[in-house]
């Protein structure tokens, strides 16, 4: 069975990505939503293919799309596309008939390009935007095709394993190299297009005059004249690049929308476009060894090499993604468009080839006895990732790029944006670059001679920025020679760590140097990635003279991804314990704020208003916390009268139905609630007017009386049958000798369940009081979010929920501190509670519960 | 084990029968009987008016059964716009979400097992600590909104990866099965990753099962984090969309006229009322829940079996 499996992982794994990367070029292409509301105005709305499978084509407005049938067909054969590839999914897991496959995968190849292809029919004198994208469907759907059913009938082939002995190696050589050839000339196919008006006029009608298709090669090659050129004549003011200042993306008017289709002048496209550049020379050299015949030794270092390139391309590509200004946000979504959401479709189809590729390898090593061996040595396997990682450390470092954000003196939102890409930088030509930052009109920020100290500023800082930059560069450049070389050890280790230090050094020269009623910096995200690849890489150099990692070190780093999210999401929440000592305000970093010390805790008794709260919500928590403590034996005592039921199908029976209103979350019971107890239409009025209870249709669910009760009366209503499980694993587990004896000495059921069962559960029953008492003001807040109105907020409203309203629930608030405080106090005293319940626990009964 | 014992005394009491026995068993039967109900009815009732006459559902005509019985309204909801991506987003969510928590908690809880690592019992306590407290809500908000998961779907799956919790009762679930078998794999040459996925993972699939049915249940209601963490209204979840067409009657309603336009000469049986939608996208979101749950009961009871012993 296993064997079995394992076999088809390959398909399986192949079947799957083709299935995902059928549906992920639609879900990436929504444009609308990002654009600001003018802008989109001009748009059509974009069509994903996701909609057309799910919606047809009710998405688009039918004036705006001449062909709209021909939309839904397309968006039929997609549906269709798609269930046939669950189908054959489903075959191909039960090994049914494997001849039956390729015949799906071709039909399915068939179906999703004819269906792209109507939808670029559809589409040609529709919108600049919208060409754009279904250009770039079209372009990636084709290779992308080719690619899946080749490398999918490669695996199928492999599948029997009759066949793949029946070719000789030499055909299987052929056939590998020209798996890796395709790959390699995919690469070169356009990726996307760009729309690039002949001459720039004012009007947009002539914007569309000219299609220019960029492949990979292109943005690898980077710089685009055409662009560097309208933006010196002064034609497109607002064009968008990497190094522009005042900038005002997407504002409505006919240039920015062009603008933003010629932006990729950033140095995450020409990095990540180096990168995939050197991963098709790699292919094309693999496929020479292949039909050289060199193949078992070379090929998999090639493959290596390859993957390791692939891979470090896309994750700097992406890496740039993630600034989080606003303005470089407007290049975000160019990425989005450009190397966001076309990249990894290219990525996709290149690795199915790499499955073929690798296929062919397998077989070839079948035909080929004995067994390749690696060529890489063991001890160079170290070395090499080592290296590796110094490598990547290199590319991190020439990356990042600074992001200022300016503040206009006196006023509090960021005014405007700058950021300076690290190869001026390194040049040290930066100050000729740097410009005075300007506001969203073009005026000046800091007139006369203050203008001149930002600039100098900046230039100060970035010049700081370059010098350890260097130092580091050339730091981590010789520690991997020393590395190469294999001697000298600890040289290099020291090497790397250096490097790291001046990186570090530089990031905090660079975060000091700007006087924060100027503005701030931030850095790109590569400047972050090289710290923890340099310490890396002096990790694994420390092992380079070994067979293997030792196990214990082995051992964490396995361990260490879920460290880091341990860190990331459990413990620096706490560093946002600052702000309860500021007077925090929302959208401005912490050194802008105003530090206040303890006000805010102070605030919640001195300040009448506060503390008329916060006494009215501690109430509101303690009373319905209180109310669920004191009736926290109800569950036992369901539990033990349960157990005397003795038809075993009617207890199974209740115990299920009891338990289901645990599962359902609380919108769904506030939805019951909502109709059972409607005021003139629900079941509960119309019995309490039949039976003459009240006279009149009465408010029962948004009033506030008696709403502790309710609330206790539904939070016992879905907890009341899952709270006794546990009491009935606890019966389970009395001993049954006691009832026998107990029996012989004349004991009746209420003896029984009062002096055996009973006794037996109290420890359990301690042991939750003890929690829920330490969780006393954790009441959540779900249910009482759900319950809340207008009417009874006075009345429902718990700490937790209190906090949120607020802060969260309330737009512009200024209480962010205020409920970060009586976070902080409510931490502090639920973990004293906890402890305390602890000691007495381990008092009483010499047990701990933590 | 528990099934078995439950019961064991059954017999003891079928042999005598006195009339104060009789008393108690009725009395008994029937308490419960009426539990059940008052657990069941809920249900039932959201049931029959969802598929009932719309008019007499908005006059409030039933209660107890349905009449004029039709299956419009769920035609009807799955036309609302935005309830086909919440579907998707819900499922989306409950699955990868669940396979994310169970899968690292699984690899996390066999990690911890390992004597050999390196400061183990620091990194262990690090992570169990976390159970015991928690930053707040502001804190928690501005951390995920630091980390760019605002408005990203992302948030539903990844801070996930690591629950204390889980990852206790698999490290103790590991520690009970013999130390035998891994070391003979570990003779035979397999690494860590192969112990693991080779010879742990099949036999820690019960605890593995009944982690996923809470983790996906958990992910399937939740519905705070897509209200706080979507600001500007993407990746909604079907339990938000009940929560705000619950909150929301004048936007229910102007989606109510939206989908109605086509059919204004529609009968008042069929048509749609705000009443009925919420009680249908109601509906929707308990079918799930209603079908996996007796499939999964057991497993439910096993957990917190397990929990307790932990307790």
């Amino acid at each position: 069975m296993q064997t079995y499996f394992r076999k088809r992982l390959g398909l399986i794994l192949a079947v799957a990505v083709a299935f995902l990367a059928l549906l992920l070029p639609g879900m990436k292409f929504y444009v609308h939503s990002q654009l600001g509301a003018e802008t989109a105005a001009l748009f059509p709305q974009s069509v994903t293919v996701g909609d057309m499978v799910f919606k047809g084509a009710s998405v688009l407005p039918v004036d705006t799309v001449p062909a709209l049938s021909l939309l839904q067909f397309s968006g039929w054969l997609l549906m269709a596309a798609l269930a046939v590839m669950l189908l054959s999914l489903i075959l191909t897991l039960t090994g049914r008939d494997k001849a039956l496959v390729p015949a799906f995968f071709l039909s399915l190849m068939g179906t999703a390009l004819s269906g792209t292809f109507a939808v670029h029919l559809m589409n040609l004198d529709i919108s600049v935007l919208f060409q754009l994208l279904l250009t770039v469907q079209f372009g990636v759907y084709v290779p992308f095709g080719a690619s899946a059913v080749m490398s999918i009938w490669l695996l199928v082939l492999l599948l029997k394993d009759k066949d793949t002995r029946a070719m000789s190696e030499k055909g299987w050589r052929i056939t590998a190299g020209v798996v890796c050839l395709v790959t390699a000339l995919m690469i070169f196919l356009p990726a996307y297009v760009v729309q690039v008006p002949d001459t720039v006029t004012e009007a947009p009608a002539d914007a569309a005059a000219m299609n220019r298709s960029v492949s990979v090669l292109q943005a690898a090659l980077g710089r685009q004249p055409m662009l560097n050129e309208a933006k010196a004549n002064g034609q497109f003011q607002n064009v968008l690049s990497g190094d522009l200042l005042a900038l005002e993306p997407f504002s409505g008017d006919g240039n920015n929308i062009r603008g933003i289709f010629l932006i990729p002048e950033s140095s995450a496209v020409n990095v990540a476009g180096t990168g995939i550049l050197i991963m098709a020379v790699v292919l094309l050299l693999a496929a020479v060894l292949c039909f050289l015949g060199k193949v078992d030794k070379w090929f998999p270092a090639a493959l290596t090499v390859l993957s390791v390139v692939l891979g470090a391309s896309a994750v700097l590509g992406m890496l740039m993604l993630s600034s989080q200004d606003m303005y470089t946000g407007g290049i975000r979504q160019l990425l989005y468009l450009g190397l966001g959401a076309i990249t990894p479709v290219p990525l996709i189809m290149v690795f199915l080839a790499l499955f073929g590729a690798l296929c062919c390898i397998e077989c070839i090593r079948a035909a080929n006895e004995p067994y390749f061996v690696s060529p890489v040595p063991k001890k160079w396997q170290i070395r090499g990732l080592a290296a590796l990682l110094a490598v990547l450390a290199v590319v991190c470092l020439l990356m990042p790029g600074v992001n200022y954000s300016f503040y206009k003196p006196g006023k509090t939102q960021v005014q405007s944006t700058a950021s300076l890409s690290t190869f001026d930088m390194l040049r040290l030509s930066a100050g000729e670059n740097i410009l005075v930052p300007k506001d969203k009109k073009g005026a000046a920020m800091y007139e006369g001679t203050e203008a001149d100290s930002v600039r100098d500023v900046m230039v100060r800082d970035v010049q700081g920025l370059a010098l350890t930059t260097w130092a580091a560069l050339i730091l981590t450049v010789g520690g991997l020679v020393l590395l190469l070389k294999g001697k000298a050890k600890k040289p290099s280790i020291a090497c790397f760590l250096t490097a790291c230090l001046a990186s570090l050094a530089g990031w905090i020269l660079l975060m000091t140097g700007m006087p924060s009623s100027i503005g701030t910096v931030s850095c790109a995200a590569p400047l972050f990635m090289v710290w923890p690849l340099l310490i890396f890489a002096a990790f694994f150099t420390s092992f380079s003279d070994q067979e293997e990692i030792p196990k214990k070190y082995k051992l964490f780093l396995m361990m260490l991804p879920f460290l880091v999210a341990v860190l990331l999401f459990s413990y620096l929440p706490l560093y946002g314990w600052s702000y309860a000592f500021y007077n925090y305000k929302f959208g401005q970093p912490l050194s802008e704020q105003e530090f206040v010390g303890f006000k805010w805790f102070t605030e919640m008794w001195t300040n009448p208003a506060n503390r008329e709260n916060i006494v009215r919500v501690l109430k509101n928590t303690f009373g319905m916390s209180g109310l669920n403590l004191a009736t926290s034996f109800l569950p036992m005592v369901f539990a033990i009268f349960l157990n005397e039921i003795t038809n075993t199908r009617f207890k199974k029976f209740v115990q299920i139905f009891t338990t289901l209103p645990n599962f359902i979350s609380w919108a769904l019971v506030f939805s019951f609630a909502m109709c059972l107890f409607a005021m003139d239409t629900g079941i509960f009025s119309k019995f309490m007017l039949a039976i003459g209870a009240i006279k009149e249709p009465v408010v029962w669910l948004n009033s506030s009386e008696h709403i502790w009760l309710k609330m206790w009366a539904w939070s016992t209503w879905k907890g009341l049958g899952w709270g006794a499980i546990m009491y009935l694993a606890a019966i389970a587990g009395i001993d049954q000798e006691l009832y026998e004896a107990a029996k012989v000495d004349g004991a009746n059921r209420w003896h029984q369940m009062r002096y055996i069962t009973l006794p037996g559960l109290l420890p359990t029953f301690f042991v939750l009081l003890m929690l829920s008492i330490s969780n006393i003001l954790n009441n959540g807040m779900e249910q009482y979010l759900v319950f809340q109105n207008p009417m009874n907020k006075a009345t429902i409203e718990v700490l937790d929920l209190y906090v949120y309203n607020i802060t969260i629930a309330s737009r512009g608030t200024t209480l962010y501190s205020f409920g970060t405080a009586i976070g902080i106090l409510k931490t502090l005293v639920s973990v004293t509670l906890l402890f305390t319940a602890n000691f007495a626990s381990k008092k009483l009964r010499g047990e701990s519960i933590v | 084990m528990a099934k078995k014992d439950l019961n064991i005394h059954d017999k003891h009491h079928r042999q005598k029968m006195s009339r104060g026995d009789i008393v108690f068993h009725i009395v008994n039967y029937t308490v419960f009987t009426l539990l059940t109900l008052v657990c069941l009815f809920p249900f039932y009732y959201l049931f029959i008016n969802t598929i009932s006459d719309n008019e007499l559902v908005r006059l409030g005509a039933i209660q107890l059964y349905p009449q004029g019985i039709h299956f419009q309204n769920y035609v009807e909801v799955m036309r609302i716009e935005g309830i086909l991506d919440a579907l998707l987003v819900s499922v989306a969510r409950t699955v990868l979400g669940t396979l994310w928590t169970v899968g690292g908690s699984a690899m996390l809880g066999y990690l911890v097992t390992k004597q050999e690592m390196w400061l183990r019992k620091v990194w262990y306590r690090l992570i169990v600590v976390t159970m015991y407290f928690s930053a707040g809500l502001i804190p928690w908000y501005m951390n995920l909104r630091m980390l760019g998961f605002l408005d990203n779907f992302w948030v539903y799956v990844i801070p996930g990866l690591v629950s204390p919790y889980n990852v206790i009762l698999v490290k103790t679930f590991i520690e009970a099965l013999p130390p035998s078998l891994e070391e003979s794999a570990t003779l035979d040459g397999a690494g860590y990753l192969r112990c693991f996925f080779n010879v742990i993972m099949p036999l820690i699939i019960p605890i593995l099962a009944t982690l996923c049915i809470f983790s996906a249940v958990g992910q399937w209601n939740s519905f705070t984090d897509t209200m706080m963490l979507m600001p500007s209204g993407k990746y909604y979840t079907l339990q938000f969309l009940l929560y705000k067409y619950q909150n929301e009657a004048s936007s229910l309603a102007a989606l109510v006229r939206a989908t109605q336009d086509s059919s204004a000469l529609a009968n008042l049986a069929t048509k749609q009322t705000a009443l009925s939608v919420r009680m249908t996208v109601a509906m929707v979101v308990t079918f799930p829940i209603l079908l996996v749950y007796p499939f999964f009961q057991r497993y439910f009871v096993k957990g917190i079996m397990i929990g307790a012993v932990k307790g």
